[in-house]
């Protein structure tokens, strides 16, 4: 057991609960619970978004995927950041205009129907449901390494998983979106200090950025993985032949063992060299392109992460609670800032674990919480804890320990909050409970909030029994992007097309969302198939199997949708001119001008100048 | 003091108007300035995705930009995705930011104007309606 590590985790958690509690008498109205009563200032809601932002794949998933794929992964950390320019350009000042709650609002209000309210709220609840997952799998592998041990009867993955999913029902329910606000600026900068401090102790041992490159490209690039007896000696034993030619005759030894005992089916693990993907002639090596991504997939999967910022909708609600257009365009440049600031120490991180991690396994230093073949951590995803530990001993690793918690905890916290505006502000409001009092629609929102908790908590035990922990190298961020791709085919266009096309229709917008996020779930699932191995044919669907990401194919054709059938049905909402006014106009800015609501006020008190709202 | 405006839209003449207590927006001041915004936002919009589909396409036909170090083990590939691209960000958001706040600046006097001007025009119809 850590003791001191837990201690740190323990009194992140406790502070987490206080802020909540004390939110909770600011926590009055759906305003207030939803959207923290629209006066978050820039750089506060820019440390919130950031938090919101900054997950499980990106604290503990980008440094693993660097770590395992060496350029390709750090395509994550600059895709993940790029999504904002998308939003700032695109979005955030139309969405803050148009004043509404959620992003089914935003659809409800440009096209007038319930039906795309309703299609809308479905696409929100599966994404933040692909959100929500590789969260709860941080929780469980974070809590293995820094606890290592289960309660209750349940394994150690599995207490962690139950434990946030715990915490995370109290503190959003109890706190709503002021609550969880102050929790994510909070935890946005405590991720951030961890991350500096690894980064510092990096440097501080001797790490030069280009010479560490230089050394890790210097060999075929290796990755650890697990198989089965079977696999290694199937096909006259070519993948053992590969194992013998990376591994170090002392690491073989136990793999030539295992398969001396001829069990099959027991697993082993083995460290192989990896091929090139984007130019097969090349060796792979760390530094290039080609681990991850064949042609198509390098646009695609550059496609995806920049455009699925947009489609987040736990980020989305974020602008609604920016005081002004042009508060929202800084707040998304303050965000830029802090997330890159992030994103350029995340891949130093990787890259320094290749060798640090390396180091300790040779002198008998590394911890013992994680396994490891060859001096390769078997798990990617638990470089970051590992790292500290390493590094900076308990401290540290109950600080980056500490921090992870804090990435899914902000995260958690967003997307409960979307599925629980998706279904309390646009359903129950709008169609169970219209004439619902006050308390009873913040009754049901922090309800939902414990319902989704609740199917977070089955997703995240879920995740080991399907196998996909051990399929895909860095899971987290994997799955995170899954969502991005989602929210790039079934949002992007939607919103895209709304804002910026009068012309378009509702049945040309739900027809895009049904095209765009049903296309990107078909092509997620063929994937997982084909990379469980249940999926094994060729043509058409193996073509779009060996796809990682969609969206290179679903968002211009669900763009394309939304054109073709907005022209062939030609029926715009009757007050269409009305709406359009409500989405570029500059009278109800100018009016708030005039009066100073666009000015930034508490978050606990009242506006600028004395006004009460 | 009120914290939201009574909102109002009707038909003045022949033109749609909304209206946000005395402030008002009529189809030509939004059209105006939805085109405005739509000439910046796309034009950053160009340079943003040309500049990032750029990346991966060199990464595909240019060994010089993949495969060639020019700092230590840096490629000018790792080098731009890992550092530089943030840099390009940055710059992107910080010049737009300031160019969208003094556009949305010259809208609202423009927009103003054209308020003025519609008040004039139409001041017996919105009386009667007010």
């Amino acid at each position: 057991m850590n003791a001191i590590a837990i201690v740190l985790v323990i009194g992140l958690v406790l502070f987490t609960v206080g802020l909540s509690i004390f939110s909770r008498r600011f926590t009055r109205t759906t305003a207030d619970f939803y959207l923290a009563g629209r006066k978050v200032g820039s750089f506060s809601n820019a440390s919130a978004i950031s938090g919101d932002y900054l997950s499980a794949a990106s604290f503990l998933g980008v440094a693993a995927a660097v770590y395992a794929s060496g350029l390709d992964g750090v395509w994550y950390a600059a895709g993940f950041a790029g999504g904002f320019m998308v939003v700032v350009l695109f979005i955030a000042s139309a969405l803050r205009r148009f004043g509404e709650y959620t992003v089914a609002d935003f659809a409800f209000g440009r096209f007038g129907s319930d039906r795309i309210r309703l299609v809308t709220v479905l696409g929100v609840l599966l994404t933040s449901m692909f959100y929500m997952a590789p969260q709860m799998y941080g929780a469980g592998t974070t809590w293995s390494i820094l606890v290592g041990r289960g309660f209750l009867g349940m394994s150690a993955y599995n207490t962690g998983v139950v434990v946030v999913a715990a915490v995370m029902m109290f503190y959003v329910a109890m706190g709503g979106m002021k609550g969880t606000t102050l929790n994510q600026i909070f935890q946005f900068w405590w991720l951030n200090f961890a991350a500096i401090l690894l980064v510092v102790f990096i440097f501080g041992g001797g790490f030069s950025y280009p010479d560490a490159l230089e050394a890790a490209s210097s060999d075929t690039l290796v990755n650890s993985k697990t198989v089965t007896v079977a696999d290694l000696v199937a096909d006259d034993g070519a993948m053992l032949a590969k194992a013998e030619g990376a591994m170090s005759a002392e690491g073989f030894a136990e793999v030539e063992a295992a398969v001396v005992a001829g069990v099959e089916t027991a697993k082993v693990n083995v460290v192989l060299p990896q091929v090139n993907k984007l130019h097969e002639l090349r060796d792979l090596v760390f530094v290039e392109p080609g681990h991850r991504y064949n042609v198509l997939d390098q646009f695609s999967m550059v496609l995806a992460l920049v455009l699925g910022t947009a489609g987040l909708p736990h980020i989305l609600n974020r602008y609604y609670t920016n005081p002004s257009g042009s508060a929202a365009r800084r707040s998304t440049f303050w965000v830029l800032v802090l997330i890159g600031m992030f994103y350029i120490m995340a891949p130093i991180i990787g890259l320094a674990g290749r060798e640090l991690i390396a180091n300790a396994v040779a002198d008998g230093s590394a911890p013992t919480a994680a396994a490891y073949v060859d001096g390769l951590l078997v798990t990617a995803s638990q470089i970051m804890p590992m790292m500290g530990q390493i590094i900076g001993g308990q401290w540290l690793l109950g600080i980056v320990s500490a921090g992870a918690f804090a990435a899914m905890f902000s995260t958690i916290g967003g997307l409960l909050i979307a599925c629980s505006s998706a279904v309390g502000h646009d359903v129950y409001e709008k169609y169970i409970n219209p004439n619902a009092t006050e308390k009873q629609r913040v009754f049901f929102a922090k309800s939902a909030v414990i319902v989704f908790a609740l199917i977070a908590l089955g997703i995240g035990l879920g995740i080991p029994a399907s196998g996909l922990n051990t399929a895909y190298p860095a899971i987290i961020a994997m799955m995170v992007t899954w969502a991005f791709a989602f929210g790039a085919g079934a949002f992007v266009p939607m919103l895209l097309t709304g804002i910026w096309w009068k012309g378009t229709t509702e049945k040309g917008a739900i027809a895009g969302m049904i095209v765009g996020g049903g296309g990107s779930l078909f092509i997620i699932l063929l994937n997982i198939l084909k990379t469980l191995g249940v999926l094994t044919a060729g043509g058409v669907l193996g073509f779009l199997g060996d796809l990682t990401y969609p969206t290179v194919f679903t968002f211009p054709a669900a763009l394309l949708t939304i054109i073709i059938i907005s022209k062939m049905d030609g029926q715009l909402p009757k007050n269409v001119d009305h709406i359009w006014m409500r989405i570029h106009g500059t009278a109800h800015e100018r009016y708030e001008r005039e009066h100073g609501l666009d000015k930034v006020g508490g978050m606990f008190g009242g506006v600028p100048g004395g006004a009460k709202k | 003091m009120a914290a939201n405006a009574e909102v109002t839209a009707g038909v003045a003449g022949a033109e749609t108007y909304i209206q946000h207590g005395t402030h008002i927006d009529t189809i030509e001041s939004v059209d105006m300035v939805f085109r405005a915004q739509r000439k910046l936002s796309f034009t950053y919009g160009a340079i943003f995705f040309g500049v990032t589909l750029a990346i991966p396409a060199l990464s595909v036909v240019w060994e010089g930009w993949y495969a060639t170090p020019i700092w230590g083990g840096f490629t000018a590939n790792y080098l731009f995705v890992s550092l530089l691209y943030y840099i390009f960000l940055w710059t992107m958001a910080w010049t737009y930011s300031k160019k969208a706040d003094r556009l949305d600046e010259d809208l609202m006097h423009m927009a103003e104007e054209i308020e003025s001007k519609f008040k004039r025009e139409h001041a017996a119809e919105l009386t009667e309606e007010d």
